[in-house]
């Protein structure tokens, strides 16, 4: 039985709340860099502080591939999500429950850790949102 | 700057043609763009080449089967958006006046490159890229921002598609010279939701050539002057986290760069060839263009305007949707098909009465930066 290893290790940072994603936000301008950047591409800073990145996500929009890409099979969903509270926009995989699930813009996500593929006898794991099932709603 | 004329053009027909390399389908376009200009191709002081996979020595090796030998030459590769390039490159050499005469040679094989089979992705390594973003995938994703906040229905993606492909039924040169309707295009198989393979360009192997001098040595052959009123490349700015995606302020910014170096705005073009590799990208693009206003691309393509006959005819190629996109080559051949119908040589799909048209071509992907990462610009005048 492999182990679990993380996509892009750099991107994420063990926390009492478990894997979060983390950024640089420039000092000077406030400028959030995702993935991180030693200098501030906005206003060339170089003071930057490290960010914890909100797990609630809004879905701006989505698409889902309905043929392989590269290590990924199909139907794979990816989505542009904002995150109002770090100012930024990512994109990142999005969690289908079956393969006619499907998404609608202003969703709201939360960021879970997921397995993205398999690496020989090892498990890559990367973040992947899914929607936040309303009370009462579909 | 030094004004620079089109004096020759050539391509060979888009399709798949897995017995051809690229360098030959390159020989075949610069033979036809040498035979067009009515030169000896060693009159030809600086040559330029455009491809994007398994590239190297490309211009080379073309040009060493015409006689062209010991020149200074360059191959450039700018994604998508590579033939344009290499177009400018080949511009700023004559309007500048470091040579007289040049070529332009752009070539891909799609059906025999290393990518063959393969939706086209962002750069290797690219965060965004690796988590499955393809280009079909990215203008997916503007296209469902386009049907929330525009009021578009899947019918008006599908719409490029048709109409190019009306357009490309007079194209000898297209490789799908038939009529789709809107039905097939939707009910066609699902590549990226709501991106169906119908809204996609086709698998496609070319080439185009263009042979560029100065006004004053092109008296020399002709009386009729293909004028390249504008050439711009411009690479894509961060994005504001915010910015609303359907927007394309690079495109925008690059239009108008060209139109200003023209001396001619929007309203003045009689033809344009743009890069539509995937349906709804055609209408964003008349935003970004200001052939219309910001928003009002639905009542812009309801008038007819995109149409051969219409206002502004786009694509009346066919587009990539019809010729399909061998990368390297697509950026120089919107260049000989706006020539054409400058000339008034464009056969059954002359835009009557053309005397100014543009060639963009844009492309490219990556992670933190605006989509297209890099556009080329081209207008011409009669």
């Amino acid at each position: 039985m492999g182990k679990q290893v993380l996509f892009w290790p750099e991107l994420f940072k063990e926390t009492d709340k478990g894997l979060v994603l983390v950024a640089n936000k420039c000092k000077k301008c406030g400028a959030v860099s995702f993935p991180k950047n030693e200098l501030c591409v906005f206003c060339l800073g170089e003071e930057m502080e490290e960010v914890e990145l909100s797990r609630k996500g809004i879905l701006y929009s989505y698409t889902i591939t309905r043929v392989p890409v590269d290590k990924w099979t199909a139907p794979h969903a990816i989505g542009q999500i904002s995150i109002p509270e770090n100012q930024l926009r990512i994109v990142a995989p999005l969690i289908m429950e079956d393969e006619n699930d499907t998404f609608n813009i202003g969703d709201e996500l939360e960021m879970e850790i997921a397995k993205y593929w398999d690496d020989g006898d090892n498990e890559v794991m990367g973040y992947k949102y899914r929607p936040v099932k309303k009370k009462g709603g579909k | 700057m030094r004004e620079v004329v089109v004096l020759g053009i050539g391509q060979t027909t888009f399709g798949k043609t897995p017995e051809y390399t690229a360098i030959q389908l390159g020989v075949k376009a610069a033979k036809a763009a040498i035979k067009d200009a009515g030169i000896d191709p060693r009159e030809l002081q600086v040559c330029y080449g455009s491809r994007v996979y398994d590239a190297t020595q490309t211009i080379e090796d073309i040009m060493k089967n015409l006689g062209v030998t010991e020149r200074e030459m360059h191959n450039c590769e700018n994604a998508c958006a590579s033939g344009g390039t290499a177009f400018n490159l080949l511009y700023k050499d004559i309007a500048n006046g470091v040579y007289d005469i040049g070529i332009v040679v752009g070539c891909e094989s799609m059906t025999t490159c290393s990518k063959a089979g393969q939706l086209v992705g962002a750069a290797p390594g690219d965060l965004n890229g690796t988590m499955g973003i393809t280009m079909p995938a990215n203008h997916a994703l503007t296209a469902h921002r386009m049907m929330a906040t525009r009021g578009i229905t899947l019918e008006d993606i599908a719409y490029p598609s048709v109409k190019n492909h009306r357009h490309g039924i007079l194209n000898p040169y297209a490789q799908y010279r038939k009529v789709l309707t809107t039905e097939q295009v939707l009910n066609a198989r699902m590549i990226s939701d709501p991106i169906t393979t119908l809204m996609c360009c086709p698998v496609s192997d070319g080439a185009a050539a263009a042979i560029l001098c100065t006004k004053e040595y092109a008296r020399k052959h002709t009386t009729r002057f293909i004028k390249v009123a504008a050439s711009k490349v411009l690479t894509a700015s961060y994005l504001p986290w915010d910015l609303d995606t359907v927007t394309r302020p690079t495109l925008t910014k690059l239009a108008y760069m060209a139109y200003e170096a023209a001396g001619i705005g929007p309203e003045g073009l009689d033809l344009i060839e743009l890069h539509d590799a995937f349906s709804p990208e055609e209408l964003y693009t008349y935003e970004a263009l200001g052939l219309c206003k910001v928003g009002e691309c639905l009542s812009f393509i309801r008038s007819g305007n995109a149409e051969i006959g219409g206002k502004h005819p786009v694509n009346p190629s066919g587009g990539l949707l019809s010729l399909g996109h061998p990368l390297g080559a697509s950026g120089v051949r919107v260049v000989c098909e706006v020539t054409q119908h400058l000339r008034g040589e464009a056969g059954e799909r002359q835009v009557q009465g053309a005397k100014t048209g543009m060639a963009e071509m844009v492309g490219g992907y990556l992670t933190g930066l605006g989509s297209p990462a890099v556009g080329s610009i081209t207008i011409l005048s009669a």
